[in-house]
């Protein structure tokens, strides 16, 4: 309780926290996402909560909202001891939160999204929608957040989008803000924006709780930064003095050492090259602005790059699954521009999907029908319109000993297998259909270190055995240990190619745009 | 029009698209100038407007209002065959086919009940729910509504017993489609085969083979004193239902309540998208249940009107899939009340029409019962205009 | 009940939906749960359906035993029982001969609703389907007199088949092309059918039987087109070889699915279109195929009765005929397997037989409330269906072990 912060650690600004959490613990079955976790903010002050993916802070924000009733320990607002069973509450309590995916209705306007649940009305229950434009002006001129209230949400930028979710907050009177990785979705100015904005509400003495699992942001923008692990609160420490390295010290629990045993690599012919593509997003904007690339076989390109920069569209243009605008794709010295996956298959393009769910399994399907997706047309498979079941079963019981893959048989369902299981048997079917070029799309995607360290392992192997692989990641680590050379995508475009022992500052920069701005 | 509305559809406003509207507009006139009172008796007027009409059309496909344009044309082309079969037909006939006063009325008969449906289904739909049990919940109120007038005497009584029904039945749509999170289609389809299994089980364990007797008390009409006796206005609307004018009368008040009340902001809001509606603290599943009940006390205040109004008996699956064409108005009506309101209106007319063109044609008009199902096959292939069905209509609403 | 997708939620905060239930379509959701359970589920369901039944029956001041004791007797599957002897024997024969000629196209419409499901497609459009199939084999039937009747009887089955697959794949066209909501195709498509029957056999009529002018109904099937009956009195209506069609039907539907590379797709398609787009195959194409095969079913069905039995299309049939929506109640008590739709059929073709004035007896209950009772009965059987309520309450009582597995499985998924 009274130790959960250390006495020289609290700002000067305020005696008491607005928000207390103490010794929080939720758990799901047997599973502990926070286990006994002490957390405060103070009023004027950013406290970031920084952890890895699955570290429990999206729980315990929850916790906070009223969307999961805790187990253990309790939620002190304003010194009172509160229950916060549902986000009403929260609200009330002056709790505002920012999601990660924002909670906007898409079809209606800025206004009326603004004030849905707490709306202005004239006499008869009647909207004053005249009411809700003006408090729009209001709040948004106090905060410099400038947004037009009759534009329909959908139109708008993710930006103005997240800008709303704060009105929204700020009118309903939110003196804490929960901000679950605002910076995931924004463009490099956007980043700068909403810092600017988190400034303005500090001075104003909102109490913001920043969620991220990025170092330099919040060492950018907290006062305070608690990290969790595991569950578990590891330490709160004030933002002088922390480094990046300490911090991830924190973060991981050991030194950060994610390099992988590889030999050099010994690069061939270019397996695939890609000229000028131009690539239009599902709303059709342009999400893929003249990127040409090649990889050879027998290397590792990465492509990095913040989250959303045009790389799922670049690799569904490789694979087949979306036709490009122009530009052209050849693998091997096929062309397979806007021929389709079937296309792309029958020119050697194998493709480990960025969600597994989504894409890599059909989940209530067996194993040996999931270990057939890529393969069935071939004739080992399948003949005259007949699937060669036999041969589909004793094909996936022989690649499941291969991959080690445990938790069941052929005939088991891909549902049934854990998350490190399945990715392994997406792996397996796509390796061995024998590649040329093998695109992975964040292969390592929410497996723990086990697997990861098998993913990590299999790829060198492959490149080592003359497949052209282009790795697509967003962890630094990862394309740091893995890649010969690593290209920088922002914005849908190639920033520049860096040698894997590029600094982190140097990839940095060019992940956020800022090698551009430079360069013209 | 409000601002929901316009928040729902960016007007994005142009010549194409008037042209376009201006090609739909010409296209009927050039129909209606060879029908009474007008009676062109020469095809050439209309097929020159036709053209018109089908230039204006062209012009606005190749403006990119390709949806409104090719509507244009294909009206255009079908009103210049409408008018040349008119022109050839004896005067005689269209006048007895096309006495217009007299079809706004049958118009507006046919129409009631489909309005009342259709309103209820707006409103479930708006908040998530896909209702495709109206055809049933009608088929309560018909059964009930009148068994309701002739056990106690009253229409007014009946009409309530019939909303009751509705609301019970949509109960259990609810409690299956929101609490159990069950197929809202599969609930939906159960819902009717158990309605019609109700209503004909209790109709016949009441009244037998002889059916319901004569003399039960009957919604009235509203005789208008002013225009009552006013040519065409008399015959038109001199003496419609009293359901028939609250019917009309619900399409702005639920318009109103949709786009202009804080109670309708939040409906849509549950509709499109639930998690947002939860996090700002609204009662996701409270509101869901709220507009399927409501839809059902429409739906069965619909077939109230059919049977204790407009045929003043009962039959076993008397509402004969109107169900289904209020659930087309809906779709048709892009989930407006005013959209409904046309596409019942227009649907009301095929069969006010229909029951008139047998002096022509037995078979021509049979083929009339089909075109409000054919146009709404068209209607949601693109044709009019994509419409947008709000985003969580049909997904159950899992709370955190 | 709501254990299981709370589990799976796990540490997923609010709005991210992207869990691995959410990736699948309604239909696969609803397909893979009825699947769950094995075939108690389907039985209780059955079960809590009639005791409902046999409530309002009781209400209304009848006896619930005696009445389903009657229509039991009605659908002459007593004739199973060897003590069964005499003219009780050849009654209960004649009435399972009924019972069958009616489980025979439902066993088809049943199928093509079935196969929607695995497609991950919602075939409300089997009334209109079959309607389809009905006018067409009836022309055929109809016309060219003294054909070989082998070849007359494929032409106007092949016929059929061909029609509800043109109009299942209407809706099936613009589903992959325009990405129109079956659902509401369907449900247009069967009225525009319903209406151009009665159209077509209605007074002055195209089609109308040029023998009787003032009925409306189709011309009679010749000779040569009809099913040859294998039991009982073909003047009778004896059970006619339809019902072995349908079961054929049944074991193509199977290998279709299990055996093809077509079934393969539909499948995939059908459970997961994003993992299916990824391995390659068309969802859009698969979807029309998936819809014309639902169709041909549908159609034979139609084709069945028509050949079978009926001889002719009256217009107020084609209105009254509700085998198309039984079909799906068919295929959802039937958990969409080829021999899970077979057996739910033959409950619905037994109680529409047991119920219909010709068999049950009207001193005991009167055969009119009877067969609204049957509706009631199938509201229910659909309702309960229509949701996994009670799947999972077995899951919970009967297989507390399973359950625990998946919750651990879930847990685990959660975990991550």
């Amino acid at each position: 309780m009274a130790d959960s912060t250390r006495p020289a650690l609290e700002p000067r600004a305020s005696t008491r926290p607005a928000l207390e959490l103490r010794g929080i613990t939720k758990k799901f079955g047997s599973v502990v996402a926070n286990d006994r976790v002490d957390f405060d903010v103070y009023p004027g002050e950013v406290h970031a909560l920084l952890g890895e993916n699955g570290a429990g802070k999206s729980t315990l924000v929850s916790v906070l909202y009223g969307l999961y009733t805790p187990n253990e320990g309790e939620i002190v607002v304003d010194g009172r001891p509160v229950e916060i069973d549902s986000p009403a509450t929260a609200i009330r309590l002056g709790i505002g939160m920012v999601h990660q995916h924002f909670m906007l209705v898409p079809v209606m306007t800025v206004a009326e999204n603004l004030v849905l649940g707490h709306e202005p009305t004239r006499s008869g229950g009647l909207l004053d929608l005249k009411a809700a434009r003006a408090r729009v002006r209001e709040i948004s001129e106090r905060y410099g957040l400038a947004v037009d209230p009759d534009a329909t949400i959908e139109d708008v930028t993710v930006g103005t989008q997240q800008r709303v979710e704060i009105l929204r907050a700020l009118y309903r009177g939110a003196r804490i803000l929960v901000l679950d990785e605002p910076t995931a979705v924004l463009t490099a100015q956007e980043v700068q924006e909403l810092m600017d904005v988190l400034q303005r509400l500090k001075q104003d003495g909102t109490g913001i709780v920043f969620i991220s699992h990025k170092l330099g942001e919040v060492l950018q923008v907290a006062d305070r930064i608690t990290v969790l692990r595991h569950g578990r609160k590891i330490d709160t420490v004030r933002r002088e003095g922390a480094t990046e390295q300490s911090l991830a010290r924190l973060v991981v629990g050991r030194e950060v050492l994610l390099t992988v045993e590889k030999s050099q690599a010994h690069a061939a012919e270019p397996m695939l090259v890609v000229e000028h593509l131009h690539v239009r997003d599902d709303r059709d904007l342009e999400a893929v602005d003249d990127v040409s690339l090649s990889v050879r076989a027998g290397e590792i390109v990465a492509i990095a790059g913040v989250d959303g920069n045009g790389q799922q569209e670049l690799v569904e243009a490789i694979t087949g699954l979306r036709a490009p605008a122009e530009g052209r794709i050849v693998v091997d010295g096929h062309d397979i521009t806007r021929k389709g996956v079937s296309a792309a298959t029958d020119a050697a393009v194998a493709h480990i999907p960025e969600d597994r769910h989504r894409r890599g399994l059909v989940l209530p399907f067996t194993l040996a029908e999931n270990l057939a997706l890529r393969e069935f047309r071939r004739p080992e498979l399948s003949a005259r319109g007949w699937l060669r079941t036999g041969r589909i079963r004793s094909r996936a019981t022989a690649l499941l000993r291969e991959y080690d893959v445990r938790g069941g048989g052929p005939d088991a369902y891909a549902s049934s297998l854990s998350g490190g299981n399945q990715q392994k048997v997406a792996i397996a079917r796509e390796i061995a259909s024998d590649p040329k070029l093998l695109v992975a799309h964040q292969p390592t995607r929410g497996l723990d270190v086990g697997a990861i360290e098998f993913v990590h392992r299999r790829l060198i192997e492959e490149r080592d055995r003359g497949r052209a692989i282009l790795l697509v990641s967003l962890e630094y680590e990862e394309v740091r240990s893995l890649a010969d050379r690593i290209l920088v995508i922002y914005e849908g475009r190639i920033m520049g190619e860096f040698a894997p022992d590029a600094s982190e500052e140097e990839l940095g920069m060019a992940m956020t745009g800022r090698q551009a701005a430079a360069a013209g | 029009m409000s601002v929901g509305a316009i928040a729902v559809a960016p007007g994005r406003v142009g010549a194409p698209r008037h042209l376009g509207i201006a090609g739909l507009i010409l296209a009927v006139v050039a129909w209606v100038i060879t029908l009474p009172p007008m009676l062109v008796r020469t095809a050439v007027p209309s097929a020159i407007i036709g053209v018109l009409a089908m230039l204006a059309g062209a012009i606005a496909f190749v403006g990119d209002e390709r949806r409104l344009g090719s509507g244009a044309i294909g009206l255009g082309l079908l009103a210049i065959a409408g008018a040349t079969g008119n022109t050839n037909s004896s005067v005689a006939h269209l006048k007895v086919v096309f006495t217009w006063s007299i079809l706004v009325a049958a118009m507006l008969r046919y129409a009631t009940p489909l309005l009342l449906a259709a309103l209820g289904g707006i409103i479930s739909e708006r908040s998530g729910v896909i209702n495709i049990g109206l055809e049933g919940m009608m088929l309560m109120g018909a059964f009930f509504g009148i068994w309701g007038a002739d056990v106690l005497h009253s229409w007014v009584l009946g009409c309530l017993v019939a909303i009751a029904s509705g609301a019970l039945l949509a109960l259990v749509h609810a409690w299956f489609s929101i609490h159990l999170r069950a197929n809202q289609v599969v609930s939906g389809t159960g819902i009717n085969f158990l309605a019609l299994g109700i209503t004909g089980y209790f109709f016949i364990a009441d009244y037998g083979s002889n059916g319901t007797p004569s003399g039960i008390s009957q919604v009235p009409g509203v005789k208008l004193p002013l225009i009552q006796h006013v040519g065409f206005f008399g015959g038109a609307i001199g003496n419609a239902n009293l359901l028939t004018w609250i019917a009309l009368l619900l399409v702005p008040a639920l318009t109103v309540f949709l786009f202009r009340t804080r109670w309708g902001l939040r409906l849509r809001a549950v509709g499109e998208k639930p998690r947002a509606a939860d996090t700002v603290g609204l009662p996701v599943l409270r509101t869901r249940y709220f507009a399927v009940v409501a839809s059902g006390m429409l739906a069965a205040l619909g077939g109230a009107y059919l049977s204790d109004a407009f045929v003043g008996s009962f039959n076993q699956n008397m509402t004969e899939g109107r169900g289904f064409i209020a659930l087309a108005a809906v779709i048709f009506g892009k989930w407006r009340p005013v959209g409904a309101l046309i596409a019942v209106l227009l649907f009301g007319f095929a069969s006010a029409l229909g029951d008139r063109l047998p002096t022509f044609s037995q078979s021509a008009a049979t083929l009339f019962q089909a075109l409000p199902y054919v146009l709404t096959l068209i209607a949601v292939a693109g044709v009019v205009g994509r419409s947008r069905a709000p985003a969580s209509v049909g997904i159950p609403y899992v709370k955190e | 009940m709501s254990t299981l997708e709370e589990q799976t939620q796990g540490d997923v905060l609010a709005g991210e939906e992207d869990g691995g239930s959410a990736s699948l379509t309604t239909p696969a959701r609803l397909g893979a749960y009825v699947r769950r359970g094995g075939v108690i589920v389907p039985i209780l369901t059955t079960l809590i359906a009639f005791i409902a039944g046999g409530l309002v029956v009781l209400v209304t001041g009848h006896d619930p035993f005696s009445t389903y004791k009657a229509i039991f007797d009605g659908t002459g599957l007593q004739w199973v029982f060897p003590w069964v002897t005499g003219s009780a024997r050849s009654t209960a024969a004649f009435n399972l001969q009924q019972t069958l000629i009616a489980t025979t196209p439902l066993i088809l419409v049943g199928l093509a609703v079935a196969f929607a499901f695995r497609a991950g497609l919602f075939n409300i459009g089997g009334q209109g389907q079959y309607t389809v199939g009905g006018i067409v084999s009836v022309w055929l039937g109809s016309s060219f007199a003294g054909l070989p009747p082998v070849l007359h009887i494929t032409v106007a089955v092949v016929g059929a088949a061909l029609a509800g697959a043109v109009w299942a794949g209407i809706a099936g066209a613009l589903k992959a092309s325009l990405g129109v909501n079956e659902v509401i195709s369907t449900i247009m498509l069967n009225w525009i059918a319903i209406w151009a029957g009665v159209y077509l056999f209605g007074l002055g009529g195209p089609l109308q039987d040029a023998h009787q002018p003032s009925v409306p109904t189709s011309s009679s099937v010749s000779a040569s087109a009809k099913l040859p009956v294998f039991w009982g009195n073909a003047q009778l209506q004896g059970l006619h070889i339809g019902l072995f069609i349908a079961l054929a039907a049944a074991v193509v539907f199977w290998v279709l699915l299990n055996r093809t590379r077509l079934g393969y797709e539909v499948r995939a398609v059908g459970l997961n279109p994003d993992a299916a787009s990824y391995a390659g195959m068309s969802v859009a194409r698969n979807y029309f195929r998936a819809m014309a095969i639902c169709g041909a079913f549908a159609g034979i069905a139609a084709a069945m009765d028509i050949l079978g039995w009926k001889f002719s299309l009256f217009t107020n049939d084609i209105q009254a005929s509700s085998v198309g929506f039984l079909g799906i109640a068919v295929a959802l008590l039937g958990r969409n397997t080829a021999i899970g739709t077979v057996l739910a059929a033959l409950l619905f073709g037994a109680l529409q037989t047991g119920t219909s004035d010709r068999f049950l007896d009207p001193s005991v209950f009167n055969p009119n409330l009877a067969s609204n009772l049957t509706w009631m009965i199938q509201g229910l059987i659909v309702l309960l269906v229509s949701t996994d309520v009670i799947a999972l309450k077995v899951l919970h009582s009967g297989r507390g072990v399973s359950l625990v597995f998946k919750r651990r499985a879930a847990r685990e998924e959660a975990g991550r």
